[in-house]
């Protein structure tokens, strides 16, 4: 047992020590951030102004209505061309159109028609199309107003909508919003953790299987010990790692409210911060995401210290024969959104228990409340099997990983690998 | 009294019986080698005695009790042929680090390699890392790793190969002072020169097998072949004897195999009579070297794959 902590505090303290530990932790978040941010500020930059050309054979459509629509919004341009139809619609792109739509002459004020064609030379997607859809749609309905002779206010009333919002009886802070949100950022942390931290176990190992200190080692204690001794080491600088972050969140929140309404910025945050505390289970879901962190760490990766123990030098064997344990947390990665936009359904209870895809799923779906959305004996039950399978697989792998430490040569195949752990 | 005994001892791989069946005791104090060619199932039998590897049958006795791999680890220090130390890691903690997982305190850790390092001037390494090492000075280290914790057996593969003569005779000088001191070194080696110069006892494997045991001594006369060397003060053109018959000649002089029921000083009576003067006569034992050829010839070189059902 002493042998176990000498190995893991050497596995902690030689990462912890690294400048990339140091950098990675400070890093990550900003990145993170940068990620959110930065997909958002592009996705506006790159948007596409689009300008369309309104042929109206009709005669319903007028400049007015357009220059109306137009000013509700800029993300589009409708023009309406009333002379020089042909050319218009031959040559659209060199007068600076992206494209142009013909209002046919039978269109009805009453009836309109089905679908109208947006004619392009390039290719634009739902996401550009839309709002111009909605213009056109608009110009319409103020046809329809003024025909039937609609006043502004009684078009205010007609347009008038109620949204729906939810409210959990049984749970009165839920806000679907936040814990939609949690949830992501949960899920997504578990999955790069078991990612990263899976790999450099896998490296780990590699390393210490070519670089022969293994056999010096494994002359002092059991390749299990130094198997396991690894695996909780680097899940302990995973772990230090996520309470850096949590201790980061808790000290700008207390120095937020300490300087009060300081500055705009950091009272905002401060307020998004404790909308968080309020309406999450904090605590809980802190926790949750440790026990997952960890059971979830020790589940994938000592089947990555298997496979770091069965190859050699070449990092391309190590990426055929851990892609399978890859493909089950990207899978589970896959599960989350479904589970997000609906937390009860079969399909996220039963992954949020079965082991592999247990650790992300569960993580998504605990911040829509305990024990509403996500009833204790589900919670325990995912816990439980969880702890049995890391169990099952620590086992499985500790079986290849002492015959594949000493084992030089050949890159073994999965199939050799399984007969590894089952021979006696 | 053996430090070690290893009695019917096998280990089957899936393609070869890797040890088959091979007893050995090793006396207190002494230094043991283990001879074999490439594959013969040394490194085998090795593992199997540092607790690396669980035998499938046989026994294992470490200071007259069965060997326990876990708790008796601190009474074994182990070399292994390919060299193994962390690159990345300053070379003062790793030596603290391999030698508290051997079961040392880290007071007592911290006291033995300062005083190794001081005798093998190796004090300003401390804060260097492997890589930094060049090839003999990472041997050297893997050395002083092996035996930091003053082991019972100390197992070595191989120990010379890579160094330079000077490092080559600084360690053999420990491994005598070592086993002056009571540790018991097992040598395994293919480098018969030097198992002749340190060895007291011998063992010979091959393809899984014993082949040869007993002290170098004892083994060169039982694979003697009666053969002397003389040195004359000239040589006669025909020599005619039913005592011996040459077989050869060097510089120093005939070498002359001595015939079944005749004695040296029947060689000796037969060039006396001639009246030539004898310089020097000394008999020819065989080299450790020969005998290990004469026994190993004839084998493949290479071990053959063959199928096991066991």
């Amino acid at each position: 047992m002493n042998k176990i902590l000498l190995i893991i505090q050497r596995e902690f303290l030689t990462r912890v020590r690294k400048r990339t530990f140091i950098i990675s932790t400070i890093m990550f978040p900003l990145l993170y951030l940068g990620l959110i941010f930065g997909t958002g500020y592009i996705a506006d930059k790159t948007r596409e102004d689009l300008k369309i050309a309104l042929i109206d054979h009709s005669g319903l459509f007028s400049e007015k209505l357009v220059q109306l629509v137009n000013g509700n919004d800029s993300s589009n341009t409708l023009k309406l061309i009333s002379e020089n139809t042909e050319k218009t619609m031959l040559s659209f792109d060199s007068m600076g159109y992206d494209g142009y739509v013909v209002i046919p002459q039978n269109f009805d004020w009453k009836t309109g028609t089905d679908s109208l064609m947006v004619n392009t030379k390039k290719s634009f997607g739902m996401g550009a199309i839309n709002p111009v859809e909605r213009k056109v749609n608009q110009i319409w309905n103020k046809i329809k107003h003024d025909s039937l002779g609609l006043d502004i206010a009684k078009e205010t009333i007609l347009n008038k909508t109620v949204s729906l919002k939810l409210k959990n009886q049984k749970d009165k802070n839920a806000n679907v919003v936040i814990a939609t949100t949690i949830g992501y950022v949960c899920g997504f942390l578990m999955y790069i953790i078991l990612l990263l931290y899976g790999s450099q176990v896998m490296m780990g190992v590699t390393e210490e299987k070519t670089s022969r200190i293994a056999e010096v080692v494994v002359s002092s204690v059991k390749p299990f010990q130094l198997m396991v001794g690894k695996i909780i080491g680097i899940g302990m600088v995973a772990l230090a790692q996520f309470l850096i972050w949590i201790a980061c969140i808790f000290i700008i929140y207390n120095i937020g409210k300490t300087s009060g309404a300081g500055g705009g910025n950091m009272s905002e945050m401060v307020g998004h911060i404790q909308n968080v505390f309020t309406s999450v289970n904090l605590p809980l879901v802190v926790g949750c995401f440790i026990f997952y962190l960890l059971a979830g760490f020790f589940f994938y990766s000592s089947l990555y210290a298997a496979i770091g123990s069965a190859i050699n030098e070449d990092m391309r064997e190590a990426q055929s024969l851990s892609f399978p344990i890859t493909m089950l947390i990207i899978f589970s990665i896959a599960l989350m959104t479904p589970t997000i936009s609906n937390p009860s359904s079969p399909v996220a209870v039963w992954a949020s228990i079965i082991p592999f895809s247990s650790p992300i799923v569960m993580m998504a779906r605990i911040p829509f409340g305990v024990p509403n959305t996500v009833p204790w004996w589900q919670l325990g039950l995912s816990m439980v099997s969880l702890i049995i399978g890391f169990m099952f697989t620590t086992w499985f792998a500790a079986r290849i990983y002492r015959t594949g430490i000493l084992m030089y040569g050949k890159k073994p195949s999965w199939k050799e690998m399984i007969k590894w752990a089952f021979r006696k | 009294m053996n430090i070690l005994e290893v009695r019917n001892l096998k280990k089957y791989f899936a393609t070869q019986k890797a040890v088959d069946d091979i007893s050995l005791e090793i006396p207190q104090g002494s230094i043991f080698g283990l001879l074999g060619p490439n594959g013969a199932g040394k490194t085998t039998l090795i593992r199997m005695i540092t607790g690396i590897f669980y035998p499938d049958s046989g026994e294992i006795i470490l200071k007259g009790k069965p060997f326990d791999p876990e708790n008796d680890a601190r009474f074994i220090g182990y070399m292994p042929e390919e060299r193994g130390l962390y690159k990345k890691m300053k070379i003062g903690e790793q030596a603290l680090y391999l030698a508290r997982l051997k079961g040392l305190s880290r007071q007592d850790a911290m006291v033995k390699i300062k005083d190794w390092f001081a005798r093998l001037e190796m004090d300003s390494w401390w804060n260097k890392k492997v890589e930094d090492l060049s090839k003999g000075m990472g041997q050297k280290l893997q050395f002083v790793i092996t035996v930091l914790h003053e082991p019972d057996l100390i197992i070595l593969d191989e120990p010379f190969s890579g160094l330079d003569p000077v490092n080559s005779n600084l360690i053999k000088d420990e491994i005598y002072r070592l086993a002056k001191k009571g540790s018991t070194i097992i040598f395994s080696t293919h480098r018969m020169e030097q198992v002749e110069e340190i060895c007291d006892q011998i063992v010979l494997v091959n393809k899984g097998k014993k082949i040869l045991d007993g002290s170098v001594q004892q083994i060169k006369q039982e694979f003697k072949e009666n053969l002397y060397g003389i040195q004359l003060e000239h040589v006669p053109d025909t020599i005619q004897s039913q005592a011996f018959e040459v077989i050869g000649q060097n510089k120093e002089g005939l070498i002359v195999r001595i015939a079944e029921g005749f004695k040296p000083n029947d060689v000796l009576g037969y060039f006396m009579q001639q009246g030539i003067n004898i310089n020097s006569f000394k008999e020819i034992l065989p080299s450790l070297n020969d005998i290990f050829i004469k026994l190993v010839e004839g084998t493949p070189t290479a071990r053959q794959f063959q199928t096991i059902s066991a």
